[in-house]
């Protein structure tokens, strides 16, 4: 394990190296990203503008969860989406037997090879964003509600990152998983928008097979005090264990994957 | 090579999408999670009144229906298309065969977008009219113009990211191109939020702009927001924008071509 830690910064390194070689690209495409992002912003900022709120939600609170949730999802992601998206292709190619021989973790290999600095702009956008909204949202900050708005932060990545760890290793053994993400992103698209606007089947899906729901609503909703739907009390707790809960199924189904590969390349 | 080539095209890209069932499954349900949130989100924006600034909450959930998954279909394939065919060199195959590339292109995902409204956005709409509802068009009139707009709005579409696509000829990427246009779409064409809930100044101003006539105007013109001197003469500016930016494509066409270097053998 050590052994595999140590490789860590090494990798990281060479990513970046190669992806500074087009730096013109690499800007470009996180200006790009973060007006992407913006321009929705403006849209769901417009149709406040006209309603007044969002299922009790005001412009200023949909801004902390919007930014919420892509700061969470961008840290979770940068550790595995682009990863785990490609692992299907690794394994049609017969190249993944190529991770698997290698002296390091299969995991961290596939996680820092890749680590995606493309999400800068995404984070630059929603630290912006959310710097904003806190100061405009009534809540009483104090070093408690800080330190549970930064560990819920860090569950939410923990969310994203396990959720992409686990549909790429399906392609493991189905060779083909990439079509899951389409459902993740359905998913996901819904996660920055208030729970209680949705019926109940889609709020039980939110918060137990497609736990999207912990990504920013649960959090964001238990710092400005918003009763949080089926959970009530048990939100602020649940929020910070859902993270350490993901990745645990998230490592039982890779080791579970890992172990019943058995290879689609020639 | 004979016009009647390029349906040939159109109907392999269909084909080829049966070979992928899966990707069908999980496209469908993504899409109909998506719809039954934007039905979620305009009912919470109602907060129960009966309508706003004339519109009806059935009306916002069939202008749902139309403006994002029959409307504003994924374009991000033709970017990728053009893009991958610069990057890798591909392109030049496409150059010495007796084919015009964008033609061949707009076939091709002609043949997609069919596949896609046969098998995803017709089931998700059946879906929604039969647990929701949805609205029948306004009238005969509105009912056949819809039929006139949604041709100019899927051309539209496809010229918008075929330009994009070409621009890969000079910035030998693909991929930021896609995220301007889904900045540019998501804020002008009236996917997310139709025309008629935004400030008038900009309604004005989103309503000249071609981007309109992908979401907005259609699905507007179905509902019959747009009463009949009005739909015609929409049609025409719509008309014309898509005149403009096919030229515009072919233009850039022509100049692509020819600063064509290919590297490797």
């Amino acid at each position: 394990m050590s052994r595999s830690l140590a490789v860590v910064p090494h990798l990281v390194r060479i990513y970046i190296r190669t992806r500074m070689e087009y730096r013109g690209a690499m800007l470009l495409a996180w200006f790009a990203q973060a007006l992407s992002y913006a321009a929705t912003y403006t849209a769901i900022a417009l149709l406040l503008l006209r309603f007044g709120n969002l299922g009790g939600w005001a412009w200023s609170e949909m801004a902390l969860l919007l930014s919420f949730h892509l700061l969470a999802y961008s840290l979770g992601a940068s550790l595995s989406f682009t990863q785990f998206r490609d692992i299907e292709e690794k394994v049609r190619m017969g190249t993944f037997d190529a991770v698997l021989i290698k002296p390091v973790s299969p995991w961290i290999y596939l996680v820092f090879s890749g680590l995606n600095i493309g999400y800068a702009g995404h984070i630059i956008l929603a630290v912006g964003l959310m710097a904003w909204a806190v100061t405009q949202v009534a809540v009483d900050w104090s070093a408690l509600t800080a330190l549970y708005f930064l560990l819920s932060l860090v569950s939410a990545a923990m969310v994203t990152a396990a959720i992409m760890t686990m549909i790429g290793a399906t392609a493991l053994v189905w060779v083909r998983s990439k079509h899951l993400f389409s459902i993740f992103f359905g998913f996901w698209e819904l996660a920055r928008y208030p729970l209680n606007i949705f019926p109940v089947p889609l709020q039980i899906l939110m918060l137990t097979v497609a736990p999207l729901g912990f990504l920013a609503f649960v959090p964001v909703a238990v710092t400005l005090g918003k009763p949080v739907p089926l959970l009530g009390d048990w939100a602020l707790f649940a929020s910070l264990a859902a993270g350490p809960l993901a990745v645990t199924l998230g490592a039982l189904h890779w080791r579970h994957c890992i172990r019943n590969y058995q290879g689609a390349g020639g | 090579m004979r016009a009647a080539a390029y349906p040939a095209f159109a109907l392999t890209a269909f084909q080829s999408r049966l070979v992928y069932r899966n990707q069908v499954w999980a496209s469908a349900f993504g899409d109909l999670v998506s719809i039954f949130a934007r039905i979620a989100i305009w009912t919470a924006a109602f907060a129960g009144a009966t309508q706003v600034d004339g519109i009806t909450l059935p009306e916002m959930v069939t202008y749902s229906v139309l403006a994002w998954p029959l409307l504003y279909w994924d374009f991000s394939r033709v970017l990728y298309d053009v893009g991958g065919a610069v990057q890798t060199g591909d392109v030049a195959v496409f150059l010495l065969k007796p084919i015009h590339y964008p033609s061949y292109l707009l076939s091709t995902h002609f043949g997609h977008f069919a596949f896609e409204c046969v098998t995803i956005v017709v089931p998700v709409a059946l879906i929604v009219g039969f647990t929701v509802g949805l609205l029948p068009p306004a009238s005969l009139f509105h009912g056949l113009m819809f039929f006139a707009y949604w041709a100019v709005s899927w051309l539209t579409l496809f010229a918008l990211a075929c330009l994009c696509g070409l621009l890969a000829f000079w910035l030998l990427t693909a991929f930021s191109l896609e995220w301007f246009l889904m900045a540019i779409m998501s804020l002008f064409s009236g996917a997310v939020v139709p025309l008629w809930f935004l400030p008038a100044p900009l309604a004005a101003l989103f309503g000249y702009l071609p981007f309109a006539w992908v979401s907005y105007y259609p699905s507007a013109v179905y509902l019959g927001k747009l009463d009949p001197a009005a739909t015609w003469l929409h049609l025409g500016i719509g008309l014309v924008w898509l005149g403009l930016l096919s030229a515009a494509t072919l233009a850039l066409w022509a100049k692509a071509r020819t600063r064509l270097v290919v590297q490797g053998g």
